[in-house]
């Protein structure tokens, strides 16, 4: 890969000096870097790894020119990626590169690219650096819009694998109809369907082996009003077992899912309810990479949905879905769903007070499938429509109120039972309490101070934890903070942090001392797990 | 490496700094398409660019909101939230916002197509635009910061 640079670089300068002459080019991009230095810390369970300064770098370009566009984002993890990202992005170069031309209602698209099919339970491709993910296929992809009701979109290449490709071939097609705008109604209905094929060439002895897996999604989106109502399902055709990265022969499964959403939205009331049940239902384009940690090769996207929680303690028991079927662990995939309820008591009311009360409630509540396993044959049998054991439930609620223009608070109450032996291999099912008071007091002249004390209770793991946050604005560029979270009940570990931030325009730089937890990092209802650490931090990002 | 950088900075002198939105069309909350090109013509307005995950952004939208109707009374305020929430989150998006009583226009990028041209790593994000044309750029958000923003808006909307 790394050969190609001087050729894009060359035709880069080429094409945008010759564009010069006649129409202006625009460009436009981005730089990001985190760098970490680690630190010595006998407090808690941190081996310091050999190379002490570590950095993740992003330098990401885009040209626009009439017609075309192109970007490039130039990648470089030195001396070594930062603690907790996969090893293979060790080094530099260019991680994506694009070129797309754009007439009316026609988009072709070479290099890499990012997309999504429905809910992305076929098919997305994306980028999340704080997880170190970036799937993007690098390939072709065509769009187009037939009319303003109808359009089409067709790709096929590989997916990205840190600074290399995948060895299985993605090929995917899409179409979107607008029934609603087609017949001029008054409501909206929304149809889509797509095709995704996953191959990767097989050089064994087995003739029925799928070395092509497709997967099929059909869905329709309802609008009524304040109403709401969309389904889809999916089903993935049948694909090899892998366990360990080892492909066990003779045996393919084909894979299933349905996700409805509904919900209700009117002025000062918003209620949204997610179902989905789902079916072995992991899509890699390498078979082998199948249950990696760094969630390479990912073809769909399966985010847990369950409330995306905003403080330390919330964040130490968070759910991760479980789509795959590991016969070991008797896993075969899981069925729930979660209800969010948005409302704002009214101003002057009783408990609205002078600037009314706003309040969000979340239940989520999520079960493995009831299957059998056998072990012998790494078979399974399960319905996609059953309840096995308990994976996760959680009662949420938050109260945000204003008291003056000065004084606001944030109160928020969460109840959660996690199952440790599921969702992380451990031996623990937890329940667990929590009570979270955030405070913002607002100054003159841009100043302020934030506040948080928060509380888990719970017997399980580690048992007991606190946490505190104190905030201070200096003005709308630049703060500071400290915080703690506390494990006092087990361990009697204090996971510090203090820091600050600047930020001016687009430019934000920040730098942080303290201990990181280790455990799962959830980013957008995608989870991995990062190892503790201790050390300095400094992020710089900046766009122009 | 170093002579990369150097080439990709080369070529950047080249090129003209972006100041415009680009050609890209997003969806409101009825699932009608609205063109970024045209949100500004002829007039000033904000872009934020928020998620319903981050706590920062409804703070700054929430605070923005109680005193929306003066301000677009006052200097002609106007606040366009562009939710970079995905897959997982954008269905909470129309919810959230009727529950909130936002009366700002929202339109939805799952696809973070325009967290990607403008380089945006952090949210929330926060643009003037007039006219198409890019004029002030903030990010993160701490109380008081509204303050700054409304002075700005002031500025670039009496501006010729």
């Amino acid at each position: 890969m790394k050969n190609h640079y001087p050729t894009l670089i060359a035709l880069l300068c080429v094409w945008i000096s010759f564009a010069q002459e006649e129409e202006k080019v625009s460009f436009s991009g981005g730089f990001e870097s985190n760098a970490q230095w680690y630190l010595p810390d006998d407090g808690i369970e941190f081996t310091l790894p050999q190379d002490r300064l570590r950095s993740n770098n992003y330098f990401l370009m885009r040209f626009e020119y009439g017609k075309f566009s192109a970007g490039v984002q130039y990648e470089a993890f030195v001396p070594s990626p930062l603690l907790g990202y996969a090893r293979q992005y060790e080094g530099n170069g260019i991680g994506t590169y694009f070129l797309k031309f754009k007439h009316e209602d026609l988009e072709i698209t070479g290099g890499h690219f990012y997309d999504q099919f429905g809910s992305g339970l076929v098919y997305r491709s994306w980028e999340d650096r704080q997880l170190g993910i970036d799937n993007s296929i690098r390939g072709v992809r065509v769009h187009y819009d037939f009319t303003d009701f109808l359009s089409a979109t067709a790709f096929t290449g590989n997916q990205r694998e840190a600074f290399e490709i995948s060895e299985g071939t993605v090929t995917g097609v899409n179409a979107e109809l607008d029934l609603g705008m087609a017949l001029d109604m008054d409501n909206g209905l929304q149809l889509g369907g797509s095709y995704v094929n996953r191959y990767q060439e097989y050089t064994g002895a087995d003739p029925n082996f799928p070395a092509d897996v497709g997967a099929y999604s059909a869905r329709a989106d309802f609008t009524f009003d304040t109403f709401f109502l969309g389904a889809e399902y999916v089903y993935k055709e049948p694909d090899a077992y892998v366990s360990n990265g080892v492909v066990e022969n003779n045996n393919y499964q084909d894979g299933k899912a349905l996700l409805i959403n509904t919900g209700y939205a009117t002025k000062g009331l918003g209620i949204n309810a997610t179902l989905r049940a789902i079916e072995n239902m992991a899509f890699y384009s390498d078979r082998e990479a199948a249950g990696n940690t760094f969630l390479l090769n990912t073809i769909n996207f399966i985010p847990g949905y369950t409330k995306q929680q905003d403080y330390a303690v919330s964040n130490i028991y968070v759910y991760a879905p479980q789509p795959a079927v590991i016969i070991d662990e008797d896993k075969a995939g899981e069925i729930g769903g979660q209800i969010d309820v948005y409302y704002t008591i009214p101003k002057g009311t009783f408990l609205g007070g002078k600037y009314g009360t706003k309040i969000e409630l979340n239940y989520a509540n999520w079960h493995g499938l009831d299957a059998t396993f056998d072990r012998d044959n790494s078979t399974y049998e399960a319905s996609l429509f059953s309840r096995g054991q308990k994976y996760y439930e959680e009662y949420s609620i938050g109260i945000k109120k204003r008291f003056s223009r000065k004084l606001s608070a944030i109160f928020t109450g969460i109840h959660t039972e996690y199952n440790g032996r599921v969702i992380e291999g451990n031996d623990f099912f937890l329940r667990g309490n929590m009570q979270i008071i955030d405070v913002l007091y607002k100054l003159d002249g841009g100043r302020s101070i934030r506040a948080d004390i928060q509380h888990l209770a719970t017997e399980a793991d580690r048992g007991n934890w606190a946490a505190a946050t104190l905030e201070y604005a200096f003005s709308p560029y630049l703060s500071v903070y400290a915080t703690d979270l506390y494990n006092y009940d087990e361990t009697d570990i204090h996971y510090y942090s203090v820091g600050g931030s600047y930020t001016k325009g687009r430019t934000r730089v920040a730098l942080n001392y303290g201990r990181q937890r280790g455990g799962l990092i959830c980013v957008g209802g995608v989870c991995r797990f990062v190892p503790e650490n201790t050390g300095v931090t400094l992020n710089i990002s900046t766009n122009f | 490496m170093k002579k990369l950088v150097f080439l990709l900075l080369v070529v950047s002198a080249f090129a003209k700094a972006q100041t415009e939105l680009p050609d890209l069309t997003l969806k409101n909350l009825e699932g009608k398409e609205v063109k970024l090109s045209e949100i500004s013509k002829d007039k000033t307005v904000v872009v934020s660019l928020w998620a319903t995950w981050c706590v920062p952004c409804i703070r700054e939208l929430d605070t923005i909101s109680e005193i929306y109707g003066d301000l677009q009374d006052e200097m002609g305020f106007e606040l366009i939230a562009i939710s970079l929430d995905d897959a997982r989150s954008t269905r909470r998006v129309k919810p959230a916002v009727n529950g909130k009583g936002w009366e700002y226009q929202v339109l939805l990028d799952p696809n973070n197509d325009l967290k990607r041209y403008l380089g945006v790593s952090t949210i929330p994000f926060t643009l003037i635009v007039k006219n198409n044309e890019i004029k002030f750029r903030h990010s993160s958000f701490s109380p008081g910061a509204e303050d700054a923003l409304f002075e700005e808006f002031k500025q670039i909307a009496q501006a010729d």
